[in-house]
C-alpha cells in the first residue's frame, strides 16, 4: 500500500495539485458555486477571498469530500474526487476554527483515536512525534477541555497533520486566536508547510495575502480573479477585493 | 439526461392543462358513490356487525346501521392518504438519488395531500365512534396505528420547519417520509395481524360486501384519487410559481 | 499507510464512546437518575390506587414508559459532543465507511442503555412489585427487554443524527422518536405483561416478540441505509 502511494504521487509530481473543471453546486435555483474552473501547481498555497455568500467554504467543503459537487469534476493530486473520494480523504487533512477535538479525552486520546481511524502504521510513534512538534508533550494526558484556545488549535493542527496529508485546507484558521496565538499558528504552518499544497479561507486579506502564492477571488459563487502572487499588487488587489465584497453585500 | 430530467419535472404542460378538469370529474364521482351509498346499498347488513354483538351496551345482531354510511366516505379517504404517503417515500427516494429539488418539493406536496386525507378520515372516524361505539376514543389496533401515521405526518412538518439549510432540510425530510412509510403497510395490515379488530378486512377473495356496496365505494374511492391528484397538481404549479417570482426577486436585488 | 479494516475503525470508534463515558459518565450518571425520578413520579401517581389493585398488570406498561423516556435522554445526548467541536466532520474526512459510524454508535448507545436498565429493573422490582407475587415466568422479560432495547438504539441513533442540527433538538427527537418506536413498544409490552403477570405465553409472548423482531431487523437495516445520507448532509 505504501509503495502504491509513492507511486501514485510520483505519477502526479509534475501534475497540478488541484483541478476544477467548471465545477457547480446547486440546490433548486440557489448556485453555491458556480462553473468554477482552475488549476492549482503542486505546493501552492491558494488563499480563496470573497464577502459571505460567495461560496468559499462550500468549494472548501467540497474540496475536503463532505460535501458533493452536483456538476463538473475535481481531482485532488490526480484522484477523481466524485468517482474516488475515499482515495483522496487519505491524501487531505483539513484544520478549521473547529478543533474537530472531543472536548472530554485527553490530548493522546484524540489523537490516537485519530491514527487508529487513518491506520497509521506505529500510531504511537507517530502521536509521540507529534505531540513534541506542537510542543505539548507536558500535557498529553490532561482533557482538552482544560486546554486554552492556542493549544487547543496546535493540538488541532497535529490531528491534521497525523496522517501526513499532501495536501491542507484552512477554513478560517485564524477566528478566535489571540494575536500571540497567531503568531504561533503561523509558524507553526510555517514548519508544516514544505512542499504540500495548502488551500486557505479567510477573512483577514492582509494575512491572506501574505501568506499565498495565488489568490481566487469569488463573489455570488463565480471567479472573480484568479491570479499567481507576483502579477498582483497588494493595492490594486485591496481595491478590487473592496469592489467585490461591496458588490456582494448590496 | 438532465435534460430528460427537466422535461419529466416540467410543470405546465399535460398533466396540469387537465388537473382542475380531473379534480371536477373526482368530486362528481365521489359523490355520486355517497348518494349511491344511501339509494343503493342495503342498509342492514353494516360491514361492522358480524353476528352478535356488543354495542353501545345492548346486545346487537341485526341493527339498521344508518351511521354505516360514513364507511363510503371514511375508507376511500385513508385509502387516498397512504397512496399519498407512498408517494412522499417514493419522491424521498427520487430525491436522494438524483439531489434534485424538484423532487423534494413533490415530497413535501404529497405529504401536504396525505395529511389532508387524514384529517378528514380522522374525522368522519370519529364520527363514526361516537355513534357505533358510544366512546369517544379507544386504543384499538386500527385506529391507533393510523393516529400514530398522523403524528408522524406531524411530525415530518415539524422537522422540515426545523432545518434551515435548504438541501440538509431535504435529505432529512426525505429520510424521514421513507421510514415513516413503514407505518403504513403496519397499519394496512393491523386487521388481519390481530383480527380482533372492529375494522373488518375489507380487501380480501371472500369480501363480505356485496356488489351494491363495492361500487359506492369503488366510485368514491377513484372520485377521491382524483381529487387528490388534481389538487396535487395544483399545489405543485402554485409552488413552482411562487419559487420563481423568489428568484426573479433575488435576481433583481442583486 | 495501510488501511485498517473496517470491524478495526469500528472498535476504534465504540472504544471513543466508551473511554469518553468512563471519563465523564454524564450519559449512565444522568440517565440513572432521570430513571430513578421517573419512579419516584410513579410512587405518586399510583399512591392512591385501591390496596388490591393488580400493579402487575401495569407493571409492563409502566417499565416501559420508563425505558422510553431514559433512552429518549440519553440519545439526546449521544451526539451533542461529536457536534460540540465539529468531531463529527473530522471523522467524515477519515476514508471509512459511513455505516460504521452508525454501527459504533448504535453499539455503544446500546451498551449505556443496557447499563442503566441493569440498574433500573432491581429498583423497579423493589418498589413496586415486592408486594405482590410475579409469575414464575418472569426472568423471560429479559428477552423483549434486549429486542425493544436494540431497536430503540438503532433508530434512535439515526433520528438523534438528525435532530443535533436542527433548532429545539430536545423536543424535536421526542416528536420523531415516539410515533416511530411505537409499534415496538406495543409489541415489547404484550410480551414483557404477559410473563409478569401470566397469561397465554406461548401465543402472545411469541407473537408480540416476533413482531418486534422484525420491527427491530427493518429498521435497523433501513437506518443502516440511510444513514450515510443523513450523516453527509
Amino acid at each position: 500500500m505504501a509503495e502504491q502511494c509513492d507511486k501514485d504521487l510520483a505519477k502526479v509530481s509534475d501534475a497540478d495539485a488541484i483541478v476544477l473543471d467548471n465545477v457547480s453546486k446547486v440546490f433548486g435555483d440557489r448556485h453555491a458555486v458556480d462553473g468554477l474552473s482552475l488549476a492549482l501547481p503542486q505546493g501552492a498555497f491558494l488563499s480563496i477571498f470573497g464577502p459571505n455568500g460567495a461560496g468559499k467554504t462550500t468549494l472548501l467543503r467540497m474540496l475536503a469530500t463532505l460535501s458533493r459537487p452536483t456538476e463538473g469534476t475535481i481531482s485532488v493530486l490526480g484522484i477523481d474526487l466524485k468517482e474516488h473520494p475515499d482515495e483522496v480523504r487519505e491524501h487531505i487533512g483539513l484544520i478549521s476554527h473547529n478543533s474537530m477535538l472531543y472536548a472530554d479525552l485527553s490530548a493522546e486520546q484524540n489523537l490516537m483515536l485519530t491514527a487508529r481511524l487513518y491506520g497509521i502504521a506505529d500510531p504511537r510513534e507517530r502521536v509521540d512525534q507529534m505531540l513534541d512538534a506542537v510542543e505539548l508533550s507536558h500535557r498529553r494526558l490532561d482533557v482538552v477541555r482544560t486546554f486554552s484556545r492556542g493549544m487547543t488549535q496546535r493540538l488541532s493542527i497535529a490531528r491534521a497533520m497525523l496522517h501526513d496529508p499532501e495536501v491542507v485546507f484552512l477554513d478560517e484558521p485564524y477566528s478566535g486566536l489571540d494575536p500571540h496565538a497567531v503568531e504561533i499558528f503561523d509558524q507553526l504552518i510555517d514548519q508544516v508547510r514544505q512542499n504540500r499544497t495548502f488551500v486557505m479561507v479567510s477573512h483577514d486579506l492582509s494575512k491572506g495575502f501574505a501568506a499565498c502564492t495565488h489568490a481566487l477571488v469569488m463573489a455570488r459563487g463565480r471567479k472573480v480573479a484568479f491570479e499567481g502572487k507576483d502579477n498582483i499588487d497588494f493595492e490594486a488587489f485591496a481595491s478590487l477585493y473592496r469592489d467585490t465584497v461591496g458588490m456582494g453585500v448590496a | 439526461m438532465a435534460k430528460d430530467l427537466d422535461k419529466k419535472l416540467a410543470v405546465g404542460q399535460g398533466l396540469d392543462r387537465y388537473a382542475s378538469a380531473v379534480g371536477l370529474i373526482g368530486a362528481l364521482l365521489s359523490t355520486l358513490g355517497f348518494i349511491l351509498a344511501f339509494v343503493l346499498a342495503a342498509p342492514v347488513n353494516g360491514a361492522s356487525v358480524d353476528g352478535v354483538e356488543m354495542i353501545g351496551g345492548q346486545m346487537v345482531s341485526n341493527q339498521l346501521l344508518f351511521s354505516q354510511k360514513i364507511f363510503y366516505f371514511h375508507m376511500p379517504a385513508a385509502v387516498t392518504s397512504m397512496v399519498a404517503l407512498a408517494f412522499t417515500a417514493w419522491f424521498g427516494i427520487r430525491f436522494l438519488t438524483t439531489r434534485d429539488a424538484r423532487y423534494d418539493l413533490r415530497a413535501k406536496l404529497a405529504t401536504e395531500i396525505a395529511l389532508l386525507f387524514i384529517i378528514m378520515t380522522m374525522f368522519s372516524g370519529e364520527m363514526w365512534e361516537r355513534f357505533e361505539w358510544g366512546v369517544w376514543w379507544t386504543w384499538e389496533p386500527r385506529l391507533t396505528t393510523y393516529f400514530i401515521l398522523m403524528l408522524l405526518v406531524f411530525a415530518y412538518f415539524i422537522l422540515r420547519t426545523a432545518v434551515d439549510e435548504p438541501e440538509r432540510r431535504a435529505t432529512y425530510a426525505s429520510v424521514f417520509g421513507i421510514i415513516t412509510f413503514i407505518d403504513v403497510p403496519i397499519c394496512f395490515m393491523i386487521t388481519r395481524l390481530i383480527p380482533s379488530s372492529v375494522h373488518p378486512v375489507v380487501f380480501r377473495t371472500d369480501s363480505g360486501l356485496s356488489p351494491d356496496m363495492l361500487v359506492p365505494l369503488l366510485l368514491s374511492m377513484f372520485g377521491m384519487f382524483c381529487i387528490a391528484f388534481a389538487l396535487y397538481r395544483l399545489r405543485l404549479r402554485t409552488e413552482t410559481m411562487a419559487q420563481e417570482v423568489d428568484a426573479i426577486k433575488r435576481e433583481i436585488d442583486e | 499507510m495501510n488501511k485498517p479494516s473496517t470491524f478495526q475503525q469500528y472498535v476504534t470508534l465504540l472504544r471513543k464512546d466508551l473511554q469518553r463515558e468512563f471519563r465523564t459518565k454524564d450519559m449512565l450518571s444522568s440517565m440513572g437518575i432521570y430513571a430513578l425520578l421517573v419512579l419516584v413520579v410513579y410512587g405518586a401517581a399510583l399512591s392512591q390506587t385501591a390496596r388490591q389493585f393488580d400493579v402487575l398488570q401495569m407493571s409492563g406498561g409502566l417499565l416501559w414508559a420508563l425505558i422510553v423516556f431514559t433512552s429518549l435522554l440519553g440519545l439526546n445526548r449521544s451526539f451533542s459532543h461529536e457536534k460540540e467541536n465539529g468531531c463529527l466532520e473530522g471523522i467524515m474526512l477519515v476514508p471509512l465507511d459511513r455505516s460504521v459510524v452508525f454501527l459504533a454508535k448504535a453499539t455503544s448507545n446500546l451498551l449505556f442503555l443496557l447499563v442503566v436498565e441493569v440498574v433500573v429493573l432491581p429498583l423497579f422490582y423493589f418498589f413496586f412489585l415486592t408486594t405482590t407475587q410475579p409469575a414464575s415466568t418472569w426472568p423471560m422479560l429479559l428477552l423483549p427487554l434486549l429486542v425493544g432495547t436494540i431497536g430503540i438504539a438503532g433508530i434512535g441513533t439515526l433520528l438523534s443524527t438528525i435532530t443535533v442540527n436542527t433548532r429545539g433538538k430536545d423536543v424535536l427527537l421526542a416528536v420523531l422518536f415516539i410515533p416511530l418506536v411505537y409499534p415496538l413498544l406495543y409489541a415489547c409490552v404484550s410480551a414483557t405483561t404477559v410473563v409478569v403477570a401470566g397469561g397465554d405465553i406461548e401465543g402472545v409472548y411469541l407473537n408480540a416478540l416476533l413482531l418486534a423482531a422484525g420491527y427491530d431487523v427493518i429498521m435497523v437495516l433501513l437506518s443502516w441505509v440511510l444513514y450515510d445520507f443523513v450523516v453527509s448532509a
